[in-house]
């Protein structure tokens, strides 16, 4: 018997799936995406009915995923909440003192994160962007047209990220409000600040490497135009990754200093 | 069971939180096969100690060693070292068996082990409910059962006896020793002298982060011993002029009665003798283990 990253990793499972908050997170997230992209269909549909141009293949697939734009916040504190849960429960501890060595925690946590996250919001981005065309109709985008599964995995792929920022910024910070209030800065109040506090062509410069917008070119088929500059969805990927990446290094670094 | 005689040793273990310092300069060590109480008043730094031995809380400086190596060098630690420092270190959310599978994990220590310690903590017909909804006592026992998981050499336990009602108490002395007596390694810590005179055999007792004391029950009764006399006397007035002029602390208990300290009842009784007084009762007493640790810990006490 002896600590092994892998059995840590399948105690980070243990950990996650015996939460009935788990289940109830990644449900809310499935059947809002699904439920709030139909509606959108449907809403395209009725336009379309009053004598609105049918929407492009672009266009379908943006209002099929808007709602993930605002459901990647809930994953992002899920993200926090897998450690800062341990932290505000003094369950860390027990952590800390099964795995002395601390940083394997963090790396099974996130290996735990996108093992779980990943097939479920692939799931979700799929049947939102089903449920979206359907209620659009016959001018919906189909799963055929070009670039359209990438846009799909680029979704889910995005959300993922955004849980292991989450997860960097609590094992950072430790405490969830804290962390909660971080992430929604760094989400949400970022994006709009940099505009004003910026001058003109920077902003646009900047802009596009801050990790909201990054992860919408993940799954934008509308490339490089409105309403502002985008990524490539492959430098997209690099960029979120990155993101993450030094997040959670950063989350290693203060687990490794700081007394348990 | 390896076959040392030193399983843990703190050698100038010292700890710092900003200006205050917590553990200043311990050094001591753990035998195994028998309980040994760490003991001192709240605050003295018990649970800092104890947090350094498993590699919770970094020394400013010093070293501690289990079995030889710094805890988090052990390639399987809840083999070696046991620990219960806050019984409510669970999620809330989580039932018990999945706490400690989540902790057997780590190890690859296998579900039947999660099993076996439930049972003997008393938790199976309670292990698939929340945790949160546990009482004190029962956050104990599972907090018990997680230090129980890896069968270590190496039990260490932080005022576990706090919450539990006379059962529970009972129940946690007779595992301490049953620990010890398969030769393990048993550290339990006590603000509570009542508490370790009926189960440690050694004591490490610290105060204000220093170490006081590290010595056997025997001995410290021994040590500190102040030892007085308690005197009965009609001629209580002249009697405590003649022992104060003789060098003895006198404090009166009611009229007739008082105790004498620094005089053996021998040389009091010789004394009223001389004098010419009557004696109705000459009492020695001996210090109780809890006055000695009184007397010890009274300069470590923290007034705040």
């Amino acid at each position: 018997m002896r600590i092994t990253f892998a059995r840590v990793v399948r105690s980070e499972f243990t950990k996650l799936r015996s939460l009935r908050s788990t289940w109830l997170t990644l449900g809310t997230v499935l059947l809002l995406a699904v439920g709030l992209a139909a509606a959108i269909g449907y809403g395209v549909r009725r336009s379309v009915q009053s004598g609105e141009p049918a929407p492009s293949v672009a266009d379908a697939v943006a209002v099929a995923l808007l709602p993930m734009d605002f459901l990647m916040l809930v994953i992002g504190v899920f993200g926090i909440l897998q450690i800062s849960g341990e932290y505000g429960s003094g369950a860390i501890r027990a952590t800390l003192t099964a795995v002395p060595r601390r940083w394997p925690v963090l790396g099974a946590k996130a290996v735990a994160l996108i093992g779980l996250t990943a097939p479920v919001l692939a799931v979700t981005c799929l049947a939102a962007f089903l449920a979206c065309q359907a209620g659009i109709g016959p001018d919906g985008a189909t799963l055929g047209d070009p670039a359209v599964p990438r846009a799909i995995a680029g979704a889910a792929g995005a959300a993922v990220l955004m849980g292991l920022l989450g997860l960097g910024i609590g094992a950072m910070l430790r405490h969830t409000a804290g962390a909660i209030t971080t992430l929604v800065v760094l989400l949400m109040v970022v994006p709009v600040l940099l505009g004003p506090v910026l001058p003109g062509e920077r902003e646009e410069k900047v802009l596009k490497f801050v990790p909201a917008l990054a992860g919408q070119a993940m799954y934008s088929l509308h490339g490089d135009g409105a309403p502002f500059e985008m990524l490539t969805p492959g430098a997209a990927v690099t960029v979120l990754v990155g993101w993450a990446a030094a997040l959670l290094l950063g989350g290693v670094a203060v687990l490794r200093r700081r007394d348990g | 069971m390896p076959s040392v005689e030193v399983m843990i040793e703190a050698q100038a273990l010292t700890k710092r939180f900003g200006g205050t310092l917590a553990v200043d300069e311990l050094s001591f060590t753990v035998a195994p096969g028998q309980v040994t109480g760490f003991l001192g008043p709240n605050g003295a730094g018990k649970s800092t100690t104890m947090r350094m031995i498993v590699g919770l809380d970094r020394p400013t400086a010093g070293t501690v060693t289990v079995a030889g190596r710094p805890y988090r060098e052990h390639p399987a630690p809840l083999c070696q070292v046991g620990s219960l420092l806050d019984a409510k270190a669970v999620h809330r959310g989580r039932s018990a068996r999945n706490h400690l599978l989540a902790l057997a994990q780590t190890h690859g220590i296998g579900r039947g082990r999660v099993d076996e310690v439930l049972e003997t903590v008393g938790l199976s017909t309670v292990a698939d409910r929340r945790a949160g909804g546990f009482s004190l006592g029962m956050g104990q026992r599972l907090g018990i059962a997680a230090a129980l998981l890896g069968d270590p050499a190496v039990v260490i336990l932080d005022e576990p006896v706090n919450g539990l009602d006379p059962d529970g108490v009972l129940w946690v002395r007779n595992l301490l020793k049953g620990l010890a007596a398969e030769g393990r390694t048993v550290l339990v810590s006590s603000h509570l002298m009542s508490e370790m005179a009926v189960t440690a055999e050694h004591l490490v007792i610290v105060g204000r982060g220093r170490l006081l004391a590290d010595t056997t029950v025997a001995d410290l009764i021994a040590r500190v011993a102040v030892g007085s006399v308690l005197v009965r006397s009609p001629d209580a007035g002249e009697l405590a002029e003649l022992l104060t002029a003789h060098g003895a602390a006198l404090t009166a208990v009611e009229p007739g009665l008082f105790q004498a300290a620094g005089l053996g009842a021998e040389k009091i009784g010789e004394l009223a003798r001389g004098g010419g007084l009557a004696l109705h009762e000459l009492t020695p007493r001996r210090a109780s283990l809890e006055e000695a640790y009184m007397e010890l810990t009274r300069e470590a006490v923290e007034y705040r």
